[in-house]
């Protein structure tokens, strides 16, 4: 419980070489010690605009994680409602990559992702909280 | 004599008097994220409407002259009496100023305005549609709303020189009128099925392709249809460029305050948000349903049945790849979603009375009043919570949706009947 609460806690905002001026990025932290990078296709990131998220899991030695599965839930907790859409899954185009399509968000606020993680080594999960 | 009492009483009345009529304060500045909040709902904000994948023809000129057409003929319906324009009136922002919808029949929801609603993914209050094209098809074969049924739609289109001309210009050959039975279609009556199941497969498709492409006919004439420029965009570009509150009279005091409440305290941006004051999506708030009527279980229903249509943008008729159906494909189809109803836009919301999905409120005060109490409801739970504002501030709000009207910014060809010269029915209209 305690770690998952951390890894709520251990959202950063990281941006990278290639990607930091073009396209709005998270790094989480996942309860087992994995990174996982969130690269929004939409830039800004905005309400009311359907778009994809990239996902690039990594080992804590910085080696892509293949063949996981990667449920996301969330919602706005201050409003006790969740996404609008139901984002999935739809593809893993690189080892480690994952392509997350049907992301949207219809208000202005806070938004929380929660990224339900299933691996050969058990589950994994990971928290983003962040204002639109 | 103790006077007490009498001075007591004089003081309270002449507090609430101060209270009541001296002119509340506003601040000089609104905060940053105000100032961004405000110019989020300027129309300057309002990016170009984007391509419909699955019509072609959207944004084919040809395509919206015969959708135009289309619109305003009473022909397409099974009375002859009933067009898309009886109940989407271009004097009322296309709406028609009734509670509930009546076509040929009566019907069973308010009817929505039509003023840059292109720029939403979903269609109808339940969202069972999913395009603009696919929603057009839909009033054309529902027996209380036109009901021709989509052989009659086929067979006007084949028969009417003009419309024939038009149509085979955009989409190729029809079949001869004398092929195609009038009363046929897969939804409408009995002998209408029957008529319908007796016909060849290649004649169903090729009734079923003519019957789409009036769809996507209609939807490229009301592409055209977007809200023009109000004082409150005006008044929004302004605070984009300064943060200041006063930008010489813009908007009166009451309008300044209602606008502070609506992007504060009361929290309808969180719902009316952007520069059309929607986001399009689904909420549950708390309406009663329709007097008869059980309660709509709203969206929940709707994406299930967008899911069915024949029509929708996954279908053999769509022009769009699956990969450009997002929405369709992403919907949300959970029990929190059972009697939410879509977010209207509110541009020209003081023209749209009665108001909601079942036309509940013939005011807006009353919709506000609806919404300080946010009542239980029904059906699932109601996602507003009650706001507490006092009656002052429920009447600022008010004036605040009132700058936001503004005719159209849609050629007045596009406002009347095709063929018929009149002035443009926005501008006739008194102050409501």
């Amino acid at each position: 419980m305690l770690r998952c609460f951390l890894c709520t806690l251990m959202l950063l905002l990281a941006p990278l070489p290639a990607l930091a001026e073009e396209q709005p990025q998270f790094t989480l932290l996942t309860s087992d010690g994995r990174q996982l990078r969130i690269v929004s296709e939409l830039s800004p990131l905005a309400i009311n605009r359907i778009h994809s998220w990239r996902l690039y899991l990594t080992d804590a030695d910085n080696t892509p994680v293949h063949g996981a599965e990667i449920s996301v839930t969330g919602g706005m907790p201050d409003h006790d409602h969740g996404l609008p859409t139901r984002p999935r899954l739809t593809g893993e185009p690189e080892p480690g990559v994952y392509l997350l399509e049907g992301v949207r968000f219809h208000m202005p606020g806070r938004w929380r992702m929660d990224f339900s993680i299933a691996l050969n080594g058990g589950p994994d999960s990971a928290s983003l909280e962040f204002e639109l | 004599m103790n006077k007490t009492p009498a001075l007591v009483c004089a003081l309270a009345l002449a507090t609430l008097l101060v209270w009541l009529l001296a002119p509340m304060s506003l601040p000089e500045r609104w905060s940053d994220s105000e100032t961004a909040l405000i110019a989020s709902l300027s129309l300057s904000a309002l990016p170009l409407l984007g391509p419909d994948p699955g019509n072609a023809v959207a944004d084919d000129e040809r395509a919206a002259r015969l959708g135009h057409r289309l619109f305003f003929d009473t022909r397409l319906s099974s009375n002859s009496a009933v067009s898309c324009a009886t109940c989407h009136r271009p004097e009322l922002a296309f709406s028609d100023g009734l509670p509930i919808a009546v076509g040929t029949g009566m019907g069973e929801r308010n009817t929505p305005g039509l003023i840059g609603i292109a720029h939403s993914p979903w269609f109808y209050w339940d969202g069972r549609r999913d395009s603009q094209w696919a929603q057009a098809l839909a009033p054309l074969e529902t027996h209380f709303e036109q009901g021709a049924g989509r052989g009659a739609v086929a067979r006007l289109l084949a028969g009417d020189a003009a419309y024939r001309a038009m149509y085979q210009e955009l989409f190729g050959e029809l079949p001869a009128a004398d092929q195609i039975p009038r009363h046929a279609s897969p939804r409408g009556d009995e002998a209408a099925r029957s008529n319908w199941r007796g016909l060849d497969p290649a004649s169903q498709a090729a009734i079923n392709t003519a019957f789409a492409n009036a769809g996507k006919a209609l939807a490229a004439y009301q592409r055209k249809l977007m809200p023009g420029r109000g004082r409150f965009d005006d008044y929004a570009d302004r605070v984009a460029q300064d943060g200041a509150v006063r930008q010489d009279g813009r908007l009166s005091r009451d309008e300044l305050a209602g606008l502070g409440l609506f992007i504060g305290g009361a929290q309808c941006v969180n719902c009316h948000n952007g520069p059309l004051l929607s986001n399009h999506d689904f909420h549950n708030t708390g309406i009663l349903p329709v007097a008869g009527q059980m309660p709509s279980m709203g969206r929940f229903d709707g994406v299930l049945e967008a899911r069915r249509d024949a029509f929708n943008c996954l279908g053999e008729f769509s022009d769009a790849a699956p990969g450009q159906c997002l929405e369709l494909r992403f919907a949300r189809d959970d029990t929190e979603l059972a009697g939410a109803h879509k977010t209207p836009g509110l541009r020209n919301v003081v023209r749209t009375a009665p108001y909601m999905h079942t036309g509940a409120f013939a005011t807006l005060a009353e919709v506000l009043e609806h919404y300080n109490e946010a009542p239980v409801a029904m059906l699932g739970h109601n996602e507003a919570k009650p706001l507490g504002l006092s009656r002052r501030e429920l009447r600022q709000l008010e004036a605040f949706l009132h700058s936001l009207d503004a005719p159209p910014d849609t050629a007045s060809q596009w406002l009347t009947p095709p063929g018929k010269r009149q002035r443009n029915p926005e501008r006739e209209l008194p102050d409501r």
